[in-house]
């Protein structure tokens, strides 16, 4: 594409979100909507900069220069639940994938637990972990891993019999042959979960902040909601979807690094 | 070394329907011989290679390779696939070298191999290419690199020129026609091209389909150094006529 018809094509994604934002604004008097329920965006703003780059007040006003820690605070549960579901999703999906029988003797029971949502693992979560960070962690973990595993598992089936049969002629063991052959063949695979999986660590994320956890920003969502203070509930939501974009761009970048055969591939035909 | 003996092979595929895909069959190859399994698409030539390659077991019967029965696939026994089947996330390098690098060869006594053998199929300015970005007769080159940089006893080769154009395949018939004159391995070359078959195999073993089994053996006794010049050469119509006399015979029995 050139670079104009680039240019241009980025500038359509903004029409939508733009006219939303002008329509909010001018729809509000006072700087409300809904005769109140919320605010416009220009008082959203205004908040969300105060909250961002104000002086903290160390406790006396919880929404004055403390958006960093809290955005930390979430990100850093989501890193880390999103690591150990990789961690374990990846391996046990290559393995389901791989092993007929190791599928027989696993999969039904991921299958029976997958429907159980998130939410659902809350008091157990709580009743174990106390409200501290393992619980935000458990549930993130447990969101994420689902897709991850299904998706790998799907990966390692696809994998054409021909690389398998090639690399066994070559001389790979079994371990090579998955490690060299199969892992490889499922990345496209993995990395479509490793997208679903990540978008559900941060619903995750906010979900147990809100009810296990006292920071981040789940709990602070939560909070302002309850002191009325909906244009920290309303910046907080935006960036909650900021950062959810960012981070899933990340991930893109890391599969149009690694992939390239990949998207080569699908480009020729 | 590279000797192959198959001795009465059935091979009877299960599932839904019951497919006979080999009858009997008997076939020896001799140290440094090439022959080439010649028939229609369906009469089990795939089965028979994949047997002596160890991707399939048979139903009844037995196939000894150098004396010792096949359980697995193995790098003494390197195959070349129909559609070159590279590892597509590899290099044209990292493909040829896999071979060596799994078995845990030396990388300073497999890379003045790779270098070679680069050099004698003439990718040696693609190392660094993925195979998406090579055309077919370029894979395939990749396919024979990968399995001759760990000098088999014997070359199977299922149809690996049949999915080229004419021009490129009659290139990469005369590559092998070198490469085979310098090495002189054992190959088991699958064809349903009858020109091909001539101008490569010492012996050509014609196939007739259900039950699979060899209806012919024709010995090609054209004179080495072959080239493709030859594919016009009277004494090689003369071979063609006899294996399509042949081949109709073995279509009329059912
Ligand atoms: N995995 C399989 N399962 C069932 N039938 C098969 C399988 N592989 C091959 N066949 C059958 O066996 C017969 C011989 O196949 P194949 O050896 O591939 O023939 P060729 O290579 O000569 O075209 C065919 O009828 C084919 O359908
Ligand atoms: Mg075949």
């Amino acid at each position: 594409m050139p670079l104009a018809g680039q240019l241009s094509s980025s500038l359509l994604a903004f029409i939508l979100p733009v006219s939303l934002i002008a329509f909010w604004q001018l729809s509000g008097t006072n700087g409300v909507i809904f005769g109140g329920a919320l605010p416009t965006p220009d008082r959203v703003w205004t908040a969300w900069v105060n909250w961002a780059f104000g002086t903290p007040t160390f406790g006396l006003n919880p929404y004055v220069g403390t958006w960093l820690q809290n955005v930390i605070f979430s990100a850093e549960r989501v890193a880390k639940g999103f690591l150990v579901a990789i961690a374990t999703g990846v391996p046990l999906g290559i393995a389901i994938g791989w092993s007929r029988l190791f599928a027989k003797l696993v999969d039904p029971t991921i299958q029976w637990l997958r429907p159980v949502p998130i939410t659902a693992w809350l008091p157990i979560s709580i009743a174990i972990f106390g409200i501290r960070d393992f619980g935000a962690i458990f549930l993130i973990t447990l969101g994420a891993f689902y897709p991850i595993v299904i998706n790998a598992t799907q990966g390692a089936r696809a994998v054409d019999k021909n690389w398998i049969r090639a690399a066994q002629m070559m001389g790979a063991s079994q371990a090579a042959t998955l490690w060299r052959v199969v892992l490889p063949a499922a990345m496209p695979s993995i990395f479509t979960g490793l997208r679903i999986g990540l978008g559900i660590g941060w619903t995750a994320v906010i979900v147990a902040e809100m009810v296990a956890v006292k920071s981040g920003l789940g709990y602070v969502l939560w909070d302002a909601y309850y002191v009325g203070r909906m244009d920290i509930v309303l910046a907080d939501m935006v960036s909650i979807g900021l950062l959810g974009y960012l981070s899933d761009r990340l991930i893109v970048a890391l599969s149009g690094w690694l992939l390239t055969w990949h998207r080569l591939q699908s480009f020729n035909q | 070394m590279g000797t192959v003996e198959f001795a009465g092979v059935s091979k009877t595929f299960g599932g839904k329907t019951v497919v006979q895909a080999l009858a009997e069959v008997d076939l020896r190859i001799g140290e440094g011989e090439f022959v080439a399994l010649l028939g229609p698409s369906g009469c089990g030539k795939s089965t028979l290679l994949n047997i002596l390659a160890g991707f399939e077991q048979l139903t009844s019967g037995s196939v000894r390779f150098d004396s010792r029965a096949i359980s697995n696939p193995g790098p003494d026994r390197g195959v070349v696939f129909q559609e070159a089947s590279l590892l597509p996330w590899l290099t044209v390098w990292d493909n040829v070298v896999f071979g060596p690098k799994v078995q845990g060869v030396a990388r300073s006594i497999y890379e003045p191999k790779a270098e070679a053998i680069l050099k004698i199929v003439g990718l040696e300015g693609f190392k660094k290419a993925l195979p998406v970005q090579l055309s077919g007769g370029m894979r395939q080159r990749v396919g024979i690199a990968r399995v001759l940089v760990m000098e088999p006893r014997a070359l199977l080769m299922d149809e690996p020129f049949g999915a080229l154009d004419a021009q490129t395949r009659l290139s990469m018939q005369q590559l092998l026609l070198d490469v085979w004159q310098k090495l002189k391995t054992t190959v088991l070359f699958v064809t349903h091209d009858i020109d091909e078959a001539i101008l490569l195999a010492d012996r050509v073993c014609v196939m007739s389909a259900r039950p699979g089994r060899i209806s012919r053996e024709i010995p090609i006794t054209l004179p080495r150094p072959r080239s493709i010049d030859d594919l016009t050469n009277p004494a090689f119509i003369q071979f063609k006529a006899a294996i399509m006399t042949e081949m109709r015979g073995a279509h009329g029995a059912h």
